[in-house]
């Protein structure tokens, strides 16, 4: 945060931030190929989130329905959300064992910033999908889970 | 700081609020983000979240009230020194966003609230905050026009839609229910 800086200096506070991607997911996004919501409606903190990327065309995901898991803690969103896949992936920034992805293999997270939203991860995810060395990788079977 | 650009009117506005605060309700600015308020309104009396007021004795306190009866700081100053309230206390915080004053602040209830225009989130059905908005009013005239909204919830313009049934169909179960949960949540320890 700049001094007097002659940009936009007004920090949106995490809750109010989370409430504004809340009410985004509840409208839908674009065409529908992310999508995310909350899981604990009673979760005043809105900590716990399900999102949901459908495998991009001409790709091994075409028509497979990921479903992963974002964790927005307290230092959210100056701090990016913790993300693994529920659904099993083969791709290079998910870990194979835990579905984690990895920060370091996985651009916007190691480069978060605040005005990044998860709306943007998953969008970034399907685009990783989608890239020369995913695309065609080997899967496992559909329907399985981490 | 982000703050260096903060206008006037939040500047005056804040401190009127810290210098002649509302009855029953204290509102101040985060030390990080100035246009970021935490909030607390205390439940207008003869509504079913309404704060109770009991004697400050040691009998009394261990009788009558099982709640926390160390005065809290931010409240201290709404109390004469022989009261305590048990219930009553309700949290919330507030934004001002960039567009303010064009655009309404923003207004949650942290403190969970059995109301039929206040959902399972905090957030509040109250036409000032959405298309009546007007810049003429104030962060002082929103909270207590949510105040009021304590003592009038209007189920006929509902955001929880099964607090609103129940309202309608069974209010004195429904006042209950809110009364139990104003003992239960909004203790203010």
């Amino acid at each position: 945060m700049t001094l007097g800086s002659g940009g936009s200096s007004v920090v949106v506070p995490r809750n109010f931030r989370l409430l504004e991607e809340l009410e985004r997911g509840e409208k839908g996004i674009g065409d529908g190929t992310v999508s995310y919501g909350m899981d604990d409606g009673d979760d005043i903190y809105m900590r716990s989130w399900t999102g949901t990327v459908i495998g991009p065309h001409n790709t091994v995901h075409e028509g497979r329905i990921y479903q992963l898991k974002l964790f927005c803690d307290k230092d959210y969103p100056e701090k990016p959300p913790s993300v693994r896949f529920h659904s099993r992936i083969n791709i290079t920034c998910v870990n194979h064992e835990t579905g984690v992805v990895e920060p370091k293999k996985f651009a916007l997270l190691a480069n978060w910033q605040r005005e990044y939203t998860m709306e943007d991860i998953l969008t970034q995810l399907k685009k990783e999908m989608a890239t020369p060395h995913n695309r065609k990788l080997v899967q496992p079977p559909e329907g399985t889970y981490f | 700081m982000a703050n260096s650009n903060l206008p006037r009117r939040i500047i005056k506005e804040t401190q009127r609020l810290l210098s002649e605060p509302a009855p029953g309700i204290s509102a101040s600015p985060s030390e990080d983000n100035m246009r970021y308020f935490n909030v607390m309104i205390l439940g207008p009396t003869q509504s079913p979240y309404e704060a109770l007021h009991v004697e400050f004795s040691a009998a009394n306190r261990l009788k009558l009230c099982g709640c926390m009866v160390q005065p809290h700081k931010a409240l201290g100053s709404w109390r004469s020194p022989s009261t305590s309230s048990c219930g009553g206390v309700f949290k919330l915080e507030l934004f001002l966003p960039e567009e303010y004053p064009m655009a309404a602040p923003k207004v949650r209830f942290l403190t969970k609230i059995y109301h039929p225009n206040i959902d399972k989130l905090g957030r509040i059905c109250l036409d000032i905050l959405k298309d009546k908005w007007s810049p003429a009013l104030q962060i002082r005239t929103v909270l207590l026009s949510i105040q009021a909204l304590l003592s009038a919830p209007n189920p006929d313009d509902p955001l929880s839609e099964n607090i609103a049934k129940h309202w309608k169909t069974k209010e004195a179960e429904a006042v209950e229910t809110a009364k139990e949960w104003t003992r239960l949540y909004a203790s203010g320890a």
